[in-house]
């Protein structure tokens, strides 16, 4: 007798004793339900911010700051930032202006609408032809701020979130009054960003670098060039960076928190689910005590016997891995979540369910290991007086 | 009491289904008291910080900001505060972009240590005192990068030296420990003359005031008697205690209660599910035990309670364990929260929902023990 023959036999009659013990099977099922349903959605945070802060990267943008330190620390002379706009591989626009922006960075307090409580935004000073450099803005109510204005355009998650956003209301910071003249949205984008000219913001906070150089390349491949003269030139004291490492160097940490969040408990649940899956499949085991020896008395191998009781481990394992992605999905996909003032959306995807599946397999193989050799172990004479 | 070796015995009837159910009742309770925990301890810590130390900062911005140095009397003058030191804060880099740290220079009046959380040791405080290049290091931070007393640690940042140079060196003459919550781990203290001399840029402005105020009740009078003062001018200021600053921060990983519902939501019942299914087979599995226990004597009630006693015992011990192992492994948990402690409030609940969870899964099996017909059970035996 072949193998594969053996094995679906026990199989077969090792799941028509699993139809008679539906609690065990259930146990099995929703124990992994609820593991791999833990797992899928806090990794939805993890995917959601990256997703967040990935959504608008084009790989012809590079970020420049200054040598080693980043965001609010990076610190650009003036005489710095004219001098890159002549660096090669930059896109000019119709009238031969290289598309270059400074901008200069302050978070500014703001409250929630619904709470009150205290929470940031970033106020980025730039340049007039920010719309060149993000044409992924549109612009949706008002207008862009006037240079030389103390003008302020929001963007439309700022009016959601907090208060003191709409057109026209004005709000006084190092005593002058600004007023928010303009809303915009920047792709699906959840963070609250203020955008004014760069000029008027560091003249009110006595600066007189930039936070930032953003460089529009003539194309992806332009970025050697474009790095290597960066290089050559060490007085300028510049860094260039991708769009995409630059956002995601910046939410790099919070992510490795999530993530390791999401595995520790995920585990946890799974040891968890994989004990209650072993002591379901014992019972199914005993209960078939009798069939299981008599297949063997014929002379149905004990590789067979283990080979099949995983197998069926397995097979209990998986739906509890689609019941738990499913669920995850319809609980948590799309749901704002906002940890330490970042705001994302959590993001359920394939991706994620095929991890979900693999976690399942994982309790399935490891719940019906001992099950399977203590099936295969059963002495034959014992097994056929039972019961 | 009479009983105890009775359901004793039932316990260890399979002592390795018995084993199984312990642990994975113990799992799922202490990740019930990791979870819980370091939301409940959170919330405890930020309740105990301190009331009667203000900050003083600028309105726009707790960050960003800054504040003339000069508005130090004005706050001084105010009825209740006892002491005001200035503080500036900026960000430097060890060695590597990614090794960020702050320093925090503080302006070493008399007493200065009065207005802030940390703990430094009298000889370290003299040193640092003595040294204009000194800097005293955060415990944890020494550790993390093995400094030692007497080393010289050079940092980069982007706060320029008057000759243009980012380059700074401080010499460690110490260590420090912080009891505040929120404040972060990766600080080094340092002097704010020394700063103000070699610095270039932003002379004569500092990022915030540390206050000590005389009654900590008065501290919501005192904060908005300061921010009077400064009102309607171009450096207005925002005043908050450290207690409402902590608050602020709990509230903040408080967005994840939802999350932390669902987790613990998910796991008690698949754990309820699990037990309830263990008990039931256990039960059909000592069918003929019960039915001769009934046969001697043993009324329907006591029979009931021996089982239901069973998953008491078992549950509530599991649990206990699983809240226990909580307990230990918190602070490795709670790493991102200095000082965090499992809260004893959080152990009585989990205790509470393993009765819980031991009462609901072993309800219907204690119901079908109690039901148990002697002759049919002994019969089909």
């Amino acid at each position: 007798m072949n193998f594969v023959r053996q094995f679906f036999g026990v199989l077969r009659v090792d799941l028509s004793g699993a139809a008679q013990r539906t609690g065990s099977v259930l146990t099995i099922i929703i124990g992994v339900t609820c593991a791999v349903g833990v797992l899928v959605s806090m990794l939805a945070m993890g995917i959601g911010m990256q997703r967040q802060a990935t959504e608008n990267v084009r790989s012809d943008r590079v970020i420049l700051s200054s040598t080693g330190v980043r965001d609010i620390q990076s610190s650009i002379l003036r005489d710095a930032a004219v001098s890159a706009r002549d660096l090669p591989g930059i896109k000019k626009d119709a009238k031969g202006a290289p598309i270059v922006i400074f901008t200069s960075l302050i978070p500014i307090e703001a409250h929630r609408r619904l709470t009150g409580t205290r929470t940031f935004f970033p106020l980025m000073g730039t340049t007039a032809n920010l719309i060149q450099y993000r044409p992924e803005i549109r612009i949706t109510g008002g207008h862009l701020f006037q240079p030389g204005l103390h003008e302020l355009i929001a963007s439309n998650p700022c009016r959601r979130q907090f208060t003191g956003f709409e057109i026209g209301d004005r709000r006084s910071i190092r005593g002058i009054d600004w007023t928010i003249v303009g809303h915009f949205e920047e792709g699906h984008a959840l963070q609250c960003v203020v955008y004014t000219d760069v000029d008027v913001l560091m003249s009110t906070f006595n600066r007189n670098t930039y936070n930032q150089v953003s460089v529009m390349l003539q194309s992806p491949a332009a970025f050697d060039t474009f790095r290597d003269a960066l290089q050559a030139n060490p007085t300028l004291h510049l860094e260039a960076q991708h769009e995409r490492e630059a956002a995601v160097e910046d939410f790099k940490q919070l992510k490795g928190i999530l993530d390791f969040a999401s595995y520790f408990v995920g585990t946890i649940m799974a040891i968890g689910a994989t004990l209650g899956a072993v002591n379901s499949l014992y019972a199914i085991v005993d209960a078939r005590r009798r069939e299981l020896g008599t297949l063997r008395a014929i002379g149905f191998g004990s590789g067979a016997v283990v080979a099949s009781i995983l197998c069926e481990s397995l097979l209990f394992s998986l739906p509890g891995a689609l019941l738990g992605g499913a669920l995850a999905w319809v609980f948590f996909n799309g749901l704002s979540a906002s940890p330490f003032g970042y705001n994302f959306q959590l993001a359920v995807t394939p991706s994620l369910a095929l991890i979900g599946i693999a976690w399942a397999l994982g309790m399935g193989l490891a719940g019906g290991l001992l099950p399977a050799l203590r099936a295969a172990r059963v002495p034959l004479a014992t097994a056929l007086r039972a019961a | 009491m009479k009983f105890l070796p009775l359901f004793w015995s039932g316990i260890w009837r399979r002592p390795g289904r018995t084993a199984l159910i312990f642990f994975q009742v113990s799992v799922a309770f202490a990740l019930f008291g990791m979870l819980q925990g370091m939301k409940t301890g959170v919330d405890h810590a930020a309740a105990a910080a301190r009331a009667d130390l203000l900050i003083v900062h600028s309105r726009l911005s707790f960050l960003a900001a800054s504040l003339p140095a000069g508005s130090l009397d004005q706050i001084t003058s105010v009825p209740g505060v006892e002491l005001v030191v200035p503080v500036d804060i900026f960000g430097a880099t060890y060695q590597k972009p990614t090794q960020g740290l702050g320093v925090v220079a503080i302006s070493l009046v008399k007493d200065w240590p009065s207005a802030f959380t940390f703990t430094i040791a009298p000889e370290h405080l003299a040193a640092f005192q003595k040294l204009r290049t000194a800097a005293l290091v955060r415990y944890e931070l020494a550790e993390k990068y093995g400094w030692k007393i007497g080393d010289r640690i050079p940092l980069m940042s982007h706060t320029a030296q008057t000759d243009g140079s980012t380059d700074w060196a401080f010499d460690i003459v110490g260590t420090f420990s912080d009891s505040d919550v929120g404040s972060g781990r990766d600080n080094i203290l340092i002097n704010l003359a020394y700063l103000e001399e070699a610095r270039f840029l932003g002379k004569g402005t500092i990022q915030h005031f540390n206050v000590a105020i005389s009654d900590p009740k008065q501290a919501a009078a005192v904060s908005d008697e300061i921010d009077r003062r400064f009102a309607n001018s171009s450096q207005e200021t925002k005043t908050e205690s450290l207690l409402e600053l902590a608050q602020q921060q709990a509230q903040e990983i408080g967005d994840m209660n939802f999350l932390i519902r669902a987790i613990v939501g998910a796991a008690l019942a698949a754990l309820l599910f699990a037990t309830a299914s263990m008990m039931m087979q256990s039960i059909r599995e000592r069918r003929v035990e019960l039915a001769v226990l009934k046969a001697v004597g043993f009324t329907d009630r006591t029979v009931f309670l021996l089982i239901l006693a069973e998953a008491l015992l078992v549950c509530v011990a599991a649990g206990a364990f699983g809240l226990a192992l909580a307990t230990a492994l918190l602070p490795i948990a709670g790493m991102f929260v200095v000082g965090l402690s499992m809260p004893k409030i959080v152990i009585a609940i989990g205790l509470g929902l393993a009765i819980v969870v031991a009462l609901i899964s072993a309800a219907v099996p204690a119901v079908q023990a109690a039901r148990l017909n002697v002759a049919t059970a002994l019969a089909n035996s």
